[in-house]
């Protein structure tokens, strides 16, 4: 018959210290089920909030405009150069990009499709403040197409009111196959250009064109060369930081934060449960000190009889796998236990939340997975290396 | 395998003192299937020198080899392997596990690396007279039980050594003959050397080598 751990088991003693075995055990559970819920809820954050986000490489993006009162209506209320200036040299504000206005009158027809008309305004801003891009938004003196970026704003603003007026309502897919007739009048006289919607912004709200066509049909349609400025965009790391808000109270601008506030409630739920996580991990810590608390107890008490074991040779190398060995099933249980709760509390999440569910899959990440993975080696690592360190005090 | 005792002298004997002893820094070669009395009065250093044959103790100069492998060199690990196959022993203080039977101590040996069936355990203790004592916790047996325990429990592994320290203290003597037999009946399957180390020459061990610490 095999020589087997069973055999031996009687003379390892684990005294009446057991309610801190069932402590360390309970501890490891809630540790691991802690973690891997909360690394779960991240991910399920990260993507739900994914699409919607205007943050872009960890950015916030907002929008500032001087404050008009009633002792400014009236008067020019652009940003001069030195506003500009004094904005760029802010430490918080990690760039800004003005947004140029057409200087010229822009009415808006969608042809025969929709019975539509009216005037329009345009702008343009640099390329890296603009959250979507595609290839197509270029423009060369000649080209009678100009692309469009448009706020996804104004698409559900114009889905509400469009039933009322006999107008179809629009997607966002079908919005880029209208044609968009540009009418641009100056006093240098009219041109006519096709527009096209090329993408939807959700953090600019506003009509953007590219800026060679901005500059070139405002010299050419208006003849003024002289760019007012009443809108500029800031790129900061936060836009909740209260310094930089009470810089730009003071210099009497207004702040637009509603963009902001949905990556700042995205960035709340993923601090919460990444502190959750953390406090995960700290369980984890306290459990296994804990069990190694308990197995040097253990191992304490039964030290004559492992000494005896090794007197009458046994190996110390099987003895520490052994040992080691019959807290596998228990973490093994703990860990898949673990697992199984997270993957019904994230079934729970996507049956109660609000959440599309084809953002998300029915199975856990995988990341998730491979952390319980790692938790395990993790746990067999270290238990084994502390009952090699106690029994090799004993030798 | 043969061991080799070169000129060894433990650390608390000084040396002036050992010119009567016929181990005590001397050359000594044990091979398999000799037989070895060690004959000393208490206190002169039989223990310690069945320990330090056992790798327990390296409190001695001079050196102790298995074969050519001095054994102050041996790992643990490598010790386990010659108590499993090589060398067994029974200690004089028994090293019982107190709390487990009779048969349970000695199938913990056994089953280390199995020479004899579970059988040979009734067996042998049927021939030494505690075959009722099989099932009882060895802390309910008298001295002279345990030493019978601790004889059996030696004998259930392959080895080339046998090392016996007092064994028989608290036997009468006919049990001490029974145990005698079975233990030159064992050995002599297995070809096995004995190092056998009492207070006095024993009658049954006449004949036999004998050396004084």
């Amino acid at each position: 018959m095999e020589l087997s751990y069973k055999n031996i088991e009687p003379l390892i003693i684990s005294g009446k210290n057991i309610f801190s075995k069932w402590l360390g055990y309970f501890g490891l559970g809630i540790g691991v089920l802690l973690l891997l819920f909360s690394m779960q809820m991240f991910i399920n954050i990260q993507q739900l909030l994914k699409e919607k986000s205007p943050r872009k490489s960890g950015y916030d993006f907002i929008s500032i405009s001087k404050n008009i009162t009633n002792e400014n209506m009236g008067k020019d209320n652009s940003f001069t150069n030195e506003d500009l200036n004094k904005l760029k040299t802010y430490p918080a504000i990690e760039g800004l990009s003005p947004l140029i206005s057409n200087q010229f009158r822009v009415r808006a027809t969608a042809g025969d499709v929709i019975p539509f008309s009216t005037d329009l305004f345009l702008e343009s801003i640099d390329k890296d403040f603009i959250d979507t891009v595609p290839p197509s938004f270029t423009w060369q003196p000649g080209q009678s197409v100009v692309p469009i970026i448009f706020s996804s704003d104004f698409l559900e603003m114009y889905n509400v009111f469009a039933p009322a007026q006999g107008l179809p309502q629009l997607s966002a897919k079908t919005i880029s196959s209208i044609n968009i007739i540009l009418e641009c009048s100056g006093p240098n006289g009219t041109l006519n250009f096709k527009g096209n919607i090329v993408a939807l912004s959700d953090r600019i709200n506003s009509l953007l064109v590219p800026k060679t066509f901005m500059n070139w049909s405002n010299l050419h349609l208006s003849g003024d060369t002289a760019t007012r400025v009443s809108r500029v965009y800031i790129k900061t790391k936060d836009a909740n930081d209260p310094q930089l808000i009470s810089f730009l109270d003071q210099q009497n601008y207004h702040l637009n934060k509603d963009k902001v506030k949905f990556s700042r409630v995205k960035s709340i739920l993923q601090n919460i449960v990444s502190a959750l996580g953390i406090f995960g991990i700290l369980v984890i810590v306290m459990a296994l000190v804990l069990f190694s608390f308990y197995l040097q107890l253990m191992i304490a008490k039964s030290k004559d009889n492992l000494r005896l074991l090794l007197t009458l040779g046994y190996s110390p190398r099987w003895l520490t796998n052994s040992v080691a060995k019959t807290w596998l099933p228990v973490y093994l249980f703990i860990i898949i236990g673990a697992l199984i709760i997270t993957q019904l509390l994230h079934l729970l999440f996507l049956q109660f939340s609000f959440v599309d569910k084809e953002d998300l899959s029915f199975l856990l990440h995988w990341s998730v997975w491979l952390i319980a993975i790692l938790l395990l080696a993790l746990t067999v690592f270290i238990n084994s290396g502390l009952v090699k360190k106690e029994l090799n005090n004993i030798i | 395998m043969q061991i080799n005792l070169q000129e060894i002298v433990p650390d608390y004997i000084d040396k002036k003192n050992i010119s009567g002893s016929q181990v005590w820094g001397k050359n000594i070669i044990i091979k398999k299937g000799e037989h070895l009395h060690i004959v000393a009065p208490s206190g002169t250093g039989k223990t310690s020198l069945i320990h330090f044959i056992y790798g327990l103790r390296k409190d001695y100069t001079g050196n102790i080899s298995y074969d050519a492998t001095d054994i102050k060199k041996l790992s643990t690990e490598s010790f386990s392997s010659f108590r499993q196959n090589k060398i067994s022993i029974i200690f004089q203080d028994l090293r019982l596990f107190e709390d487990q039977t009779t048969r349970e101590n000695i199938e913990i040996k056994r089953r280390l690396h199995p020479f004899h069936p579970p059988e040979m355990i009734d067996e042998m203790a049927g021939r030494l007279g505690i075959e009722t004592k099989l099932s009882q916790q060895v802390k309910t047996c008298s001295y002279g039980e345990k030493q019978r325990i601790a004889i059996i429990r030696s004998l259930m592994q392959p080895f080339e050594f046998l090392l016996l320290d007092e064994p028989y203290s608290h036997l009468d003597e006919v049990n001490r003959k029974k145990a005698m037999d079975l233990i030159y009946e064992e050995c002599g399957k297995r070809n096995a050397a004995m190092i056998f180390a009492d207070l006095k020459e024993l009658d049954f061990l006449k004949g036999e080598k004998v050396l004084t610490l």
